[in-house]
């Protein structure tokens, strides 16, 4: 490959612009006639005018339907349904009185043990609502799955995806069957899903002193740091080709040196366009491991993370701690749930 | 690649000049050279000195107050030591040291040591002819440190409003900080910071998959690029392009980080109560017209 210095500095192979892409799809995939639902709804399209400084190279459409992706929307379509409805029921079906409460109305889980709910309106919708939720997230990794079949790609994503999914149950599945009641998920509403947030690290003494919560925050900010370092790179070397990716990793060109050379002198360390990328996957996937575990971990390593963080050396003790108050009482508690006072039609 | 060839490049750009000072004090920049792999420059040694006066104060601190006075057994409680705030009673004036004079210092050395690190960073854009994207990012980064530290303290009157710097310090300061505005998740911009970071990390690890699950699928790269095109228009009905995506990812982390900014000046200047905050929500959408 040449190297050749002009007069706008030292060009190794020199910028190669590649020509705007088609709007094309590569050949159908043999998986695409044996999937009843295998159809491309809609045309590729453009928007001519926010092109050039807006969407770039962006692409719209087609859109693949298929089993799993229609499975995936129906699922979740009808799980939002009945969440409405059953929010809707609560306002006694007043839809500017949704539309007012809309952060404040929710569904809630059944406060008794792991049964089925006794009626729908003590927890049924919110199993329901739960388990529809589950089955769309699930067809979506379904849907992943074909799609890296389908289009020849390694399946990084979908297990990717499963990271997520895997703390996605361990808030509404695996840690509540744990602990004995659905009461430990969370309700399904705007300031409901905060307000379990906020009462879920105060029920298990503070998370910020559970070590795994600690974690999760520094893999949340160092995936932000990735994510703005790598950003800031490339765009700052586009002009010379750096994002073109998948083709600077097989050669490199002017603008991925730049970008190497620009961290190595910056903190004596540089990745590769390859290698950059396996650190943008396995943040992330740090983050939602750690989030698996600072959920699961409540119950099992300790009822109080506060005392837990004392006794190991992580914290500091502020003031006596009782431990026979914190530590030996009942794990699950019934709550009484008071609906917001409504107006009367 | 061959090596040869970054290298070559490597000792292209490899020279002095170019910088933001060059030409403009004492005829040259003194401090223009790397050291081994590291390109240091004036900013850095700015930026040396400031992380060495910096820990000087954390090390003294920490020893005057005790943290280390189990020194000989070798336990340096690096996790419970802190370097606290001045009492209220110094408000926005200078502390003795082993009362709050040690924060004050730690956070302007720090201060000072992050900014010089974002200088040598532009001196570095400017000798490979880049874009200052990178060095903007940082400074946005900053400026939610300078928030906490500086920004908010000053607007309070009392550099005890700053936070304590230590492992457990700080986690206790953000838990009280929290409970003293009544409930941090009703702050909007604590709600917008946090999304933008979570949905930050399923775009980062949106896009890592997209490249590490295409690269070397095919001979022409082209071809490996129209599967990742075609692979999120099927998907999800758009594409957003090799360009796009970083240009997304960047955007991004500025609005989240000053969402981190505007969360944290908010919290006391402005803002006692982030839960009576939205009480003027109600009242808003009850009065719309076409609701009465």
């Amino acid at each position: 490959m040449a190297t050749y210095i002009d007069q706008y500095g030292i060009r190794v192979g020199g910028p190669q612009p590649l020509p705007p892409k088609p709007l094309e799809y590569a050949e159908p995939s043999p998986l695409d006639g044996s999937d009843p639902l295998g159809v491309r709804i809609g045309k590729p399209f453009t928007i001519p005018f926010l092109q050039d400084k807006l969407l770039v190279d962006g692409q719209f459409g087609t859109f693949w339907l298929g089993t799993f992706g229609t499975l995936s929307i129906a699922f979740f379509f009808a799980g939002l349904v009945m969440w409405a409805g059953a929010c809707l029921a609560q306002v006694h079906g007043h839809l500017e009185l949704f539309f007012q409460y809309f952060a404040n109305v929710q569904i809630l889980p059944p406060d008794g043990g792991l049964g089925y709910a006794p009626t729908l309106e003590s927890g049924g919708w919110w199993q329901w609502c739960v388990g529809l939720f589950a089955l769309s997230v699930l067809c979506w990794l379904g849907r992943a799955f074909e799609h890296c079949r389908r289009h020849k790609w390694r399946p990084w994503l979908p297990f990717g995806f499963i990271v997520p999914i895997m703390w996605m149950g361990a808030v509404y599945f695996f840690h509540p069957v744990l602990m004995g009641t659905w009461a430990e998920a969370p309700q399904l509403g705007w300031y409901g899903d905060l307000d379990w947030a906020n009462n879920f690290s105060i029920r298990w003494g503070n998370f910020y002193y559970n070590p795994f919560h600690q974690w999760a925050i520094a893999s949340l900010f160092g995936t932000s740091l990735l994510l703005g370092a790598h950003a800031g790179t490339i765009l700052a070397t586009a002009s010379e080709g750096s994002h073109h990716e998948v083709a600077e990793i097989k050669e490199l060109h002017s603008g991925s040196i730049k970008a190497m050379l620009f961290w190595k002198w910056t903190m004596g360390f540089n990745a590769t366009p390859k290698s950059i990328h396996v650190w943008l996957w396995a943040f992330p996937a740090a983050l939602g491991t750690a989030c698996f575990c600072g959920i699961m971990a409540n119950g099992i390593f300790t009822d109080n993370w506060y005392v837990w963080g004392v006794d190991h050396g992580t914290v500091k003790q502020y003031g006596p701690i009782s431990r026979d108050a914190i530590l030996h009482r009942p794990l699950a508690v019934p709550i009484e749930v008071d609906q917001p006072g409504l107006p009367r039609p | 690649m061959t090596a040869l060839e970054f290298a070559n490049a490597e000792s292209y750009y490899r020279k002095p000049g170019k910088t933001l000072l060059d030409r403009t004090i004492f005829g040259g920049d003194l401090f223009d050279t790397w050291v081994g792999r590291f390109y240091v420059g004036i900013w850095g040694w700015i930026c040396l000195a400031a992380i060495f006066a910096a820990l000087s104060a954390v090390l003294l601190s920490a020893h005057g107050n005790g943290d280390f006075r189990s020194w000989q057994s070798g336990d340096y409680d690096l996790l419970r030591g802190a370097v606290n705030t001045p009492p209220r009673q110094y408000g926005l004036g200078v502390a003795p040291f082993y009362q709050g004079g040690a924060w004050q210092l730690t956070v302007i050395f720090a201060t000072i040591a992050f900014s010089t690190w974002a200088l040598r960073e532009v001196d570095i854009c400017r000798k490979l002819e880049m874009g200052y994207h990178v060095p903007v990012m940082f400074a946005t980064a900053i400026s939610a440190w300078a928030s906490v530290q500086i920004v908010r303290p000053f607007l309070m009157g009392c550099w005890c409003e700053g936070m304590d710097l230590g492992f457990t310090a700080h986690l206790t300061w953000t838990s009280n900080y929290g409970w003293r505005f009544f409930n941090w998740y009703m702050n909007p911009w604590h709600d917008l910071a946090l999304t933008g970071f979570f949905i930050g990390a399923l775009f980062t690890m949106m896009h890592g998959s997209a490249i590490l699950g295409t690269f070397n699928t095919d001979r022409n790269p082209k071809v490996e690029m129209l599967r990742e095109d075609n692979f999120w228009r099927d998907y999800v009905g758009y594409s957003i392009g090799e360009y796009g995506i970083h240009r997304l990812l960047y955007y991004w982390g500025i609005f989240t980080l000053i969402n981190c900014d505007f969360m944290d000046i908010t919290a006391g200047p402005f803002i006692k109560d982030y839960i009576a905050l939205w009480q003027w929500h109600w009242p808003w959408v009850h009065n719309l017209p076409w609701l009465q």
